[in-house]
C-alpha cells in the first residue's frame, strides 16, 4: 500500500527534516509512526498525503509514485484525520459533513446518520453549530468526516486526543473495524497505549531517522530482561522476589504461603522508545 | 467541476452571511446614498464664505444687485460691526466700502486661499453684466468655457461622489471582506482540510472570487441606480460594471494573498491600512485636486479609478492595452495567490 525508500526532505538549506526513511505499509495493516515533536513524523505524513512536495527518494502509494498521484482519484481513496478537529465552527455537524462529503462521488459515501450514531454523537447537537461542541464532540465529527468517504487508506493523527477514556475505547474499536474491512491505517501518535493496542507494527522516528521498526510485542520481547516479579505472603509478612522466567519452568521454587501477584518485567513501548531514540515522547 | 464549484460557492455565501458581510455592505450602501443625496449635493451648493459689506452709501450693493440676493452678502451698519462679524466668523470676508477704494478685510490664512476668498468676495460685488458665475457662460464672455456632456451640475456631483465611494467600498470594504472570511477559515483550520479533498485548489480560489465579484457588481449596480437614477444608470452601467469587475477581482486577489501570507488579523490590519492608503490617497489627490504626482500614470489604481470615472461619465476606456494589462495583472496575482494558498495548506496545525 505504502512504499517509502530513502525519503529525504528539507525545509531550507540547513533544515533537513527527513534523512532517508525506509519503510513499507502492507494492505490492511495498522502502522504506527511514533516520535517526539519535531522528529519528522508530520512532515512524513504531509508527504504521504500529497500536501508537501519537493521530497527526495521514492514514495509510492497504491502502487503509484506520489508525485504523479496528486489527482482527484488519489484523494478519493484517502481519509485524513488531523491532530485538531478542523471544522466550520459556524456550521452544524450535519452541514459540515454534507459539505465535505459533496466532494466525493456519491457512490462511495457512507450514510451520515449511521456513521454519527456509530461514533456515539449526541443527536441533540446534530443541527447546532460546531462552535457549541466540546472537544470530544468535535473529534467525533472530525472522525466522521474522515470515514464518510469510505477511504482505502486512513491517516490518523492523534485520533484519541481530546477524548475521555470511553471515547478512546470507542475510537480504537472503530479503527479496528476499519482494519477488518481491509482499510490500511497510518497512525501518528504520542499515545503509547493506542500504539500498543492497535498497531501491527510501529516505527520510532527521531531527528528524521527511523530508530526502530517492528511489531510492538517483538520490540518489547527483544529488550525484555526475561524476569518476573512475584509478590507473596510468607509467615505473615508481604515479600517480593524477582526471578528469571527459566527458573519458573518447574513452578515457584521458593517457600511461600500465598502468591499475591506476578508481574512481568517486560518493558513498555514507551521504555523502548526512550531506549531507541534517547528521547521522551514530548 | 460545476457541482463542486456550486458547493464551494454556497459555502462561501454562508460564511459571508455569518460574518454579516452583506449587512455591512447594505449599511454602507444606505449611508453612501444618504450622504450623496442629502449631504454632498447640498454641501456643494452651499456658499463658500460669508461676505460682510460695510457700505454706508449703498453704492456697491446697488451696482452688484447683491442686495436682492438674500444670504450672498450681509450688510453691516458700522466698521465695528464688520470687525465683530469677522471675529465671530474667521473664514468670512469683509469689504469696507466706506472709502473711495473698497478695502478687503479678513483674517489671514494661507496665501492661495486668501486670494481665492478675496476674489470670491469681489465677484459678488461686481456688475452681473460684466461677470458670470453661471454654469453655462454666455458666448462672448471673457470667462466662457466649453460644456462637455449633458450632465446637470447636480448629476455631475452625484456621479463624482458615487464613483469615489464605489471605489472606496471595493478597495477598502471588499478587500477586508474576503480577508476576514479567509482568516476565519484559517483560524478554524479548514483550509488544511481542503488540501486532502479531491478538489482543484484553483476552484477554491475561483469560487471565492466569484462570490465577491458578484457581491461587488450588485453593490455597484444598486449604488449607481440609487444615486444617478435608473434612467441615467442604464446607459453607463455596463461600462461601470466592467471597471468595477476589474477592481473587484484585483482587490479580492490582493485580500486573498494577504490573508494567506500574514499569520493573523492584527498583522493584516496594518497591511490593510498601507494598501488602502496606497490605493486611494494618491489616486484621489491626483484625480480630484490640482495636486499632480509625476508618477501617478504608473499607479495601477489611478488608471482603474479613471476608468471607473470615465465609465460613469459616459466615456469608457476603449484602449485595448488597458484591458490587456489588467488581464496580465489579474493573471499574475492569481498565480501568486495560488502559490501562497498551497503554502498555507502545508503549514503545521
Amino acid at each position: 500500500m505504502i512504499e517509502v525508500r530513502n525519503l529525504t526532505f528539507s525545509y531550507g538549506k540547513d533544515k533537513e527534516a527527513l534523512k532517508g526513511l525506509d519503510f513499507t505499509v502492507e494492505d490492511g495493516e495498522i502502522f504506527g509512526f511514533l516520535g517526539p515533536n519535531g522528529s519528522g513524523k508530520s512532515t512524513t505524513q504531509k508527504i504521504l498525503t500529497g500536501i508537501l512536495r519537493g521530497h527526495g527518494g521514492h514514495v509510492s502509494l497504491f502502487g503509484q509514485e506520489i508525485s504523479k498521484a496528486h489527482t482527484a482519484d488519489f484523494f478519493e481513496k484517502i481519509g485524513v484525520l488531523f491532530e485538531y478537529p478542523y471544522l466550520y465552527a459556524n456550521l452544524s455537524a450535519l452541514d459540515n459533513l454534507r459539505y465535505f462529503s459533496s466532494f466525493y462521488p456519491s457512490g462511495q459515501l457512507r450514510d451520515i446518520g449511521e456513521i454519527l450514531e456509530k461514533l456515539e454523537f449526541k443527536p441533540d447537537f446534530l443541527k447546532k453549530p460546531v462552535a457549541s461542541y466540546s472537544k470530544g464532540m468535535r473529534q467525533r465529527v472530525s472522525m466522521a468526516r474522515t470515514l464518510i468517504s469510505n477511504p482505502r487508506l486512513l491517516f490518523l493523527d492523534e485520533p484519541t486526543s481530546g477524548l475521555d477514556p470511553s471515547g478512546a475505547v470507542l475510537f480504537r474499536r472503530i479503527i479496528e473495524e476499519e482494519r477488518k474491512k481491509g482499510t490500511t491505517v497510518f497512525l501518528t501518535t504520542h499515545n503509547m497505549l493506542d500504539a500498543d493496542l492497535l498497531c501491527d507494527r510501529v516505527a520510532f522516528i527521531t531527528n528524521g531517522n527511523i530508530a526502530a521498526l517492528d511489531m510492538p510485542k517483538r520490540l518489547k520481547e527483544k529488550n525484555s530482561s526475561r524476569c518476573v516479579r512475584i509478590a507473596y505472603l510468607y509467615q505473615g509478612s508481604r515479600r517480593e522476589k524477582t526471578v528469571e522466567t527459566t527458573e519458573l519452568e518447574r513452578g515457584i521454587f521458593f517457600p511461600h504461603d500465598e502468591v499475591i501477584s506476578i508481574h512481568s518485567e517486560e518493558p513498555t513501548l514507551e521504555d523502548m522508545f526512550i531506549q531507541y531514540t534517547g528521547r521522551g515522547l514530548s | 467541476m460545476k457541482k463542486l464549484f456550486c458547493v464551494l460557492f454556497k459555502k462561501d455565501i454562508r460564511m459571508m452571511l455569518s460574518g454579516k458581510f452583506f449587512f455591512i455592505a447594505f449599511g454602507s450602501l444606505v449611508i453612501y446614498t444618504l450622504f450623496i443625496n442629502f449631504g454632498y449635493v447640498n454641501f456643494m451648493n452651499d456658499k463658500l464664505y460669508n461676505v460682510y459689506v460695510y457700505d454706508p452709501e449703498g453704492t456697491r450693493q446697488e451696482a452688484s444687485g447683491a442686495a436682492g440676493k438674500a444670504g450672498e452678502v450681509k450688510a453691516v451698519a458700522s466698521r465695528e460691526e464688520l470687525d465683530a462679524a469677522l471675529s465671530a466668523d474667521t473664514n468670512g470676508v469683509g469689504i469696507d466700502a466706506s472709502l473711495s477704494t473698497p478695502k478687503i478685510v479678513m483674517y489671514a490664512g494661507s496665501e492661495k486661499v486668501d486670494r481665492h476668498r478675496a476674489d470670491y468676495a469681489r465677484s459678488l460685488l461686481v456688475l452681473r453684466s460684466r461677470y458670470s458665475a453661471q454654469p453655462y457662460p454666455r458666448s462672448g464672455s471673457r470667462h466662457s468655457a466649453r460644456v462637455v456632456g449633458t450632465n446637470t451640475r447636480e448629476l455631475k456631483q452625484k456621479k463624482e461622489m458615487c464613483c469615489e465611494l464605489l471605489f472606496i467600498e471595493i478597495v477598502a470594504v471588499g478587500f477586508l471582506g474576503i480577508a476576514s472570511v479567509l482568516f476565519k477559515e484559517k483560524q478554524m483550520g479548514v483550509i488544511r482540510v481542503h488540501a486532502i479533498l479531491p478538489l482543484k485548489r484553483s476552484l477554491f480560489i475561483l469560487a471565492k472570487l466569484v462570490v465577491f465579484l458578484l457581491s461587488d457588481l450588485v453593490f455597484a449596480a444598486l449604488m449607481t441606480a440609487l444615486n444617478v437614477g435608473i434612467n441615467g444608470a442604464g446607459d453607463i452601467l455596463p461600462a461601470m460594471l466592467v471597471q468595477t469587475g476589474i477592481l473587484s477581482i484585483i482587490m479580492a486577489l490582493t485580500g486573498f494573498g494577504c490573508a494567506m501570507l500574514l499569520p493573523d488579523f492584527r498583522q493584516f490590519s496594518l497591511a490593510y491600512l498601507v494598501i488602502a492608503v496606497f490605493a486611494s490617497v494618491p489616486v484621489f489627490l491626483s484625480a480630484n485636486t490640482s495636486v499632480k504626482m509625476a508618477w501617478i500614470d504608473w499607479h495601477p489604481f489611478y488608471q482603474i479609478y479613471m476608468g471607473l470615472k470615465g465609465a460613469c461619465f459616459g466615456t469608457p476606456v476603449i484602449r485595448p492595452s488597458y484591458y490587456i494589462l489588467c488581464a496580465c495583472g489579474i493573471g499574475l496575482l492569481f498565480a501568486a495567490v495560488w502559490t501562497a494558498f498551497r503554502r498555507e495548506m502545508g503549514k503545521e496545525g
